[in-house]
């Protein structure tokens, strides 16, 4: 059995458990709760260093980020549940491209407005809406070009499912929830917003999404 | 047909492609982008990149962008020459190196990158730094390499003994922030440090610096 340390809530934490579902691995989740700080606690850091969540004790293998996390466990169990990453060396360098795509023109920009809109009022803090129109504004290009890219095929990376489509998930899921302006930069483009509505209704997610 | 790199020679990220070429004795063959005069933002180089960005490749009509996937291509794809192991085959080694890619892209290039931002990027389009950012960005820096120091002075490079594409993925912006804006953030930090002297002093890093 897998053994999660993360919080139930965490974005990252339930990547991971997303992943666990696609591809029916069962996992323990150990709450490292971070609205007490626990993450920044000496026995926390010993194994994370950087004081976040989640990390992973696969039978005593230890692994942190959730992103080498989902791509380690995708590769241990590749005939089980959902494929997530290709094997073909063409079809995995275009799912590289894809997950490098997630990280560099999505989760940059709306992993912020997130923490602008949705995780500083849980703190008590004004978000910085100034910062946040600035980042909604880059965003509309790079929404164009994925609008390019769906309207040709199914997924990121292809016509099958990928990480680098799944990894969307957290992030995009809280931004979309912020209505208004923020879901009409899916619900504008009709092959994103196909797309969208495709990976956040699988199974796996709904399973995960309130809470690892 | 030799490797074609579509970009600019000092691109950043287009002297990370030159370096990983280099480091894998991949002849290749740099085709030169206006970017200064918006060529990478016209309908017929984005045919190719979807978000106006170089660089992207041609390998015998085979087309890919996003940097760091083609890093991983050509790693894998010319693994038995040059440099060896930089994408680790052994299923530990590998998610250890998957680890160490992700911290650099969550811990290293979100803080190297806002800073090129703000003093070199802002510059060029006749706008001010935003120093309020500016010194948060550093301070993040500041404390992720402290976290960087731990993590060196246990092993000689992020994702273990050897040199990984995770280290490589450093140089262009490190280049910037510690040597071409002059940020002294290692003296304090000796791991870091002569981790850092370590992996400039390639001779592939050396070749791309003077000519990609």
């Amino acid at each position: 059995m897998v053994k999660l340390y993360g919080f139930s809530g965490s974005t990252c934490t339930r990547l991971v458990a997303l992943i666990c579902k696609e591809k029916n691995i069962p996992y323990e989740l150990t709450s490292v709760n971070l609205s007490k700080g626990e993450q920044k606690a000496a026995s926390h850091t010993a194994i994370q260093p950087f004081g976040q969540v989640p990390y992973i004790d696969d039978d005593g293998f230890i692994l942190y980020e959730s992103r080498a996390i989902a791509r380690y466990l995708s590769k241990k169990y590749p005939n089980q549940g959902t494929s997530l990453i290709p094997s073909d060396p063409k079809a995995e360098a275009l799912f590289e491209q894809a997950a490098s795509i997630e990280t560099f023109n999505f989760s940059v920009i709306v992993g912020p407005i997130v923490g602008e809109k949705v995780f500083k009022p849980r703190r008590g803090l004004q978000p910085d809406e100034e910062r946040v129109s600035e980042l909604l504004a880059s965003l509309q290009s790079k929404m164009d070009a994925y609008e390019v890219i769906l309207s040709k095929q199914k997924y990121l990376a292809g016509d099958s499912v990928t990480i680098a489509d799944l990894c969307h998930l957290p992030y995009g899921t809280a931004f979309y929830g912020l209505g208004g302006s923020f879901a009409e930069v899916f619900d504008s483009r009709p092959s994103l917003s196909r797309w969208w509505k495709d990976i956040s209704s699988r199974p796996a997610w709904l399973a995960v999404k309130d809470g690892a | 047909m030799v490797l074609k790199i579509h970009g600019h020679a000092v691109a950043p990220l287009v002297r990370l492609v030159a370096e990983v070429c280099r480091e894998k004795e991949v002849p290749y063959e740099l085709v030169n982008v206006e970017v200064y005069k918006g060529e990478h933002k016209t309908p017929a180089f984005r045919e190719f990149q979807p978000f106006g960005q170089v660089p992207y490749i041609d390998d015998d009509g085979f087309i890919l962008y996003e940097s760091r996937a083609i890093c991983r291509y050509i790693a894998k794809k010319y693994a038995s020459q040059g440099t060896p192991d930089l994408v680790p085959r052994d299923p530990k080694a590998e998610a250890i190196f998957e680890q160490a890619v992700s911290i650099e892209t969550s811990n290293f290039y979100p803080f190297a990158l806002g800073i090129t931002t703000e003093k070199i990027i802002k510059k060029h389009r006749g706008l001010e730094p935003n120093e309020a950012r500016l010194s948060d960005l550093v301070n993040n820096l500041k404390a992720k390499l402290d976290i960087y120091d731990v993590i060196l002075g246990k092993q000689e490079y992020l994702a273990g003994g050897s040199i990984t594409l995770a280290d490589l993925f450093h140089l262009p912006y490190g280049t910037i922030v510690f040597e071409e804006l002059g940020y002294d953030l290692l003296e304090d930090r000796p791991n870091v440090a002569r981790w850092w002297k370590d992996i400039t002093a390639r001779p592939s890093w050396l070749a791309v610096k003077a000519k990609a």
